[in-house]
């Protein structure tokens, strides 16, 4: 085929034809690691579709071939009737544009194949929940709704689970009729056509255009698009979605770090809408799925030779990987992966420097929360602002601003508004429950240089109280964050900054001795001397 | 002729400021509606007479809304809107608007934090080429966040105001006034993060 490769351990291209994401998962193929079944669609059918402003000729037959071998590997029908084939349709070009392009699941769930859905696995709740996630990720990236007004109607609705979802997905069909050219095709095919086109037209979106400008990235490239099986996490106990680093980003240290959501579909992971479990949870509830993620991880790593990130999904108790990223591992983390690495005799000490750029050090730099003692962790989030803060629990910028007098405050709100400036400029620090690293709140935190943490799901804030984790703390109790790691903790941890840590002094003995060097030079100028006798041999 | 757009009362006009504003002195009250100081004060001593609004002296003092405040603007701005019957255009621009804020605060971000060999690290300013590229990207983001605003604007006269202040903000940062695009109390976020508390409080929808 011209256009479309399989997802098969036999498929050759590289990453700029199928994309990071399809790539990656040829490679766990190769690995013969668990993988959905399915194929990509090229970059190159992307860049003939926006020269041209449509599909290029030939890809519909190819498409329905592709569809047609899925369905026999599968051995389930798109659209129905009977066992239907569901699908997930990703972008994903040669370099990730992280949440930049389009994704939409759970496509193919017609009315009748939906009915299909609840008639195989005998839970209609299920299959109602499925085509809600279709057609509001149909609704947002083909009809271009903003999520919040999907959010806006998918919140109404009253009465039991399955009529609320059934009065949900009526809402959603109502407001795309409302608002889109056409409504959501109840053809299976079509669905996945008009998918690929606005996978393809995503990549000229402002904000994947401004990603691409500010991250040197050529606008000529284009995403492939990768089609596959869609496997279940929201399918019952024995099923859900996690995320997993096959080392602890916050240290390096050699234990799996992640987060687990049971019974969920990974968008609710990433989305950080969910409040999550830690991924050591999986070790108890769903050993034999735990145990295949080790094993994948290890071998992952080996081919790699580095830490790595994957996306990961379990459904009835089968685990299932999405997607695998290589490294990604920052700062004091990163130093010690490659100290580590070298160690374990899966890289050289030459190469444990080479992983190591200058940028790394200067984040070494940061101070954090000694996390390798006991900690009495409140809650986690999402590091927003780099830098520890200490300070007393305050829930309204009123009373921070009036504490502050006082001594340092943590302003701990639900989210912020330009109403909370005045207790953010005398907090030390800030806490929210909800928003992500880009939130109003990040934004406003980092241009007033104070530590921050966003996001931390099971925060509730009340009148002059905390909750989170089952336990209520009172305003003025002392806490301190980690803008870094995302850390909420009770009291006064000790804060770690770079010289005590014995994994950067060790790789800065390997640095002096290849470039000969002494040892009472900065650190950078340390390591920069070592990569330019390894990059310039004579 | 579509039918002109509602202009506000100016005792309204500062009310809804405070609302969207939150607690601030004179200066920024006047900025943001864009009227002299003197003018400004003088409503405010009125709405404090209502027990509308008070002032905290000092230092860090300044104006805030009262509870009583609080509710008479979400009951006077609620009636605006559909007295001057721009509800629908209103709740069109807005989901316009909803659009556009993820790109914003990616902007924003960008502008404060940056990636280079795959660490992100605050952005020291070091480097003019990346600050242009993302001034670059601001003034594109203002010719479609402008049309947003007129359309506003149209609607209810008041929003007019916040096309001013946006496009202000930009020039300022781009002849060099870089505190203009997220620092400073007039800049361009905290215009844009008030415009989004005003649509918020307009269409009455909570924080949630």
């Amino acid at each position: 085929m011209t256009w479309i490769h399989p997802l098969s351990a036999q498929t050759e291209e590289n990453a700029n034809v199928l994309g990071g994401k399809g790539h990656g998962l040829v490679t766990l193929r190769r690995l013969g690691l668990p993988v959905p079944p399915g194929f990509v669609i090229s970059t190159g059918a992307c860049r003939a579709f926006l020269r041209d402003g449509q599909l290029p000729e030939g890809l519909g037959a190819e498409l329905a071939a592709a569809v047609s071998a899925l369905e026999a590997t599968t051995r389930r029908r798109f659209g129905g009737p009977g066992r239907p084939l569901v699908v997930a349709v990703r972008s994903g070009g040669g370099v990730s544009m992280p949440g930049m392009m389009s994704t939409i699941l759970n496509l193919g769930l017609t009315t009748e194949a939906t009915a299909g859905l609840a008639a195989e696995t005998g839970d209609l709740r299920f299959a109602l929940d499925s085509r809600l996630r279709f057609l509001s990720g149909f609704a947002a990236t083909v009809a271009g709704l903003a999520p919040e007004s999907l959010e806006a109607v998918t919140r109404r609705g009253s009465g039991g689970e399955e009529t609320r979802l059934a009065g949900a997905i009526a809402a959603v069909e109502a407001l795309i009729r409302e608002r889109a050219a056409e409504p959501v095709p109840d053809d299976a095919m079509r669905q996945l056509e008009l998918a690929v086109r606005a996978v393809f037209s995503s990549w000229h979106t402002p904000r994947a255009r401004t990603y691409r400008e500010l991250h040197g990235l050529s606008h000529e490239s284009g995403t492939a698009v990768t089609v596959q099986a869609m496997v279940f996490g929201n399918r019952g106990d024995h099923s859900g979605s996690g995320v997993a680093f096959s080392r602890d980003p916050n240290t390096g240290e050699s234990t799996p770090f992640g987060e687990v959501l049971f019974g969920c579909q990974g968008e609710d992971v990433v989305s950080g809408g969910s409040v999550t479990r830690p991924l050591s949870e999986l070790a108890e509830r769903e050993p034999a799925v735990w145990a295949g993620l080790l094993e994948a991880m290890g071998r992952i790593e080996e081919h790699y030779r580095d830490a790595c990130h994957v996306e990961f999904t379990f459904e009835a108790g089968r685990l299932w990987l999405l997607q695998v990223r290589p490294g990604g591992l920052a700062g004091r983390a990163a130093v010690r992966v490659a100290v580590d690495l070298a160690d374990e005799g899966l890289i050289s000490r030459r190469e444990a420097l080479l992983l190591i750029s200058p940028r790394h050090l200067r984040h070494v730099r940061i101070p954090r929360i000694e996390t390798a003692g006991t900690l009495d962790v409140l809650t986690r989030g999402l590091g927003a602002c780099p830098g520890v803060a200490v300070g007393r629990v305050a829930t309204t910028a009123d009373r921070a601003a009036r504490m502050a007098a006082e001594g340092p405050v943590i302003l701990v709100r639900p989210q912020t508004s330009p109403l909370d400036m005045h207790g953010l400029a005398a907090a030390a620090g800030v806490v929210t429950a909800r928003g992500g690293p880009t939130s109003h709140a990040a934004v406003v935190a980092r241009s007033m240089g104070r530590p921050a943490v966003v996001g931390a799901v099971d925060l509730t804030v009340d009148v002059a109280s905390v909750q989170a984790g089952g336990r209520t703390l009172p305003e003025g109790t002392v806490i301190t964050i980690d803008g870094t790691g995302g850390e909420v903790v009770v009291g006064t941890p000790r804060i770690i900054t770079a010289p005590t840590d014995p994994h950067l002094h060790r790789l800065l003995a390997w640095a002096d001795e290849i470039s000969s060097g002494d040892s009472g030079r900065d650190h950078i100028e340390r390591l920069t001397a070592a990569h330019a006798v390894l990059l310039n041999p004579r | 002729m579509p039918n002109p757009a509602h202009a506000t009362g100016t005792d309204l006009l500062v009310l809804h400021a405070l609302r969207c504003v939150g607690f601030a002195g004179l200066a920024r009250v006047s900025e943001a509606v864009g009227l002299p100081e003197p003018d400004v004060e003088s409503e405010l001593i009125d709405l404090a007479v209502a027990g509308l609004v008070t002032r905290v002296p000092g230092d860090f003092g300044g104006w805030g809304l009262t509870e009583a405040g609080r509710a008479a603007d979400a009951e006077r701005i609620r009636d605006e809107l559909d007295t001057a019957g721009v509800r629908t255009a209103v709740t069109r621009a807005y989901e316009d608007f909803l659009v556009l804020n993820p790109e914003l605060l990616d902007l924003c971000t960008a502008w404060q934090m940056r990636s280079v060999d795959g660490v992100i690290a605050p952005n020291d300013h070091t480097d003019p080429g990346y600050d242009s590229r993302v001034l670059e990207r601001f003034a594109d983001f203002h010719r479609r966040a402008d049309a947003v605003c007129a359309e506003l604007s149209a609607a209810l006269l008041r929003f007019q105001r916040y096309r001013d202040r946006l496009a202000d903000a930009l020039a300022r940062a781009r002849s060099g006034a870089l505190d203009y695009v997220v620092d400073d109390m007039g800049s361009y976020h905290t215009v844009w993060f008030q415009l989004h508390e005003d649509l918020l409080a307009t269409l009455g929808i909570p924080r949630h």
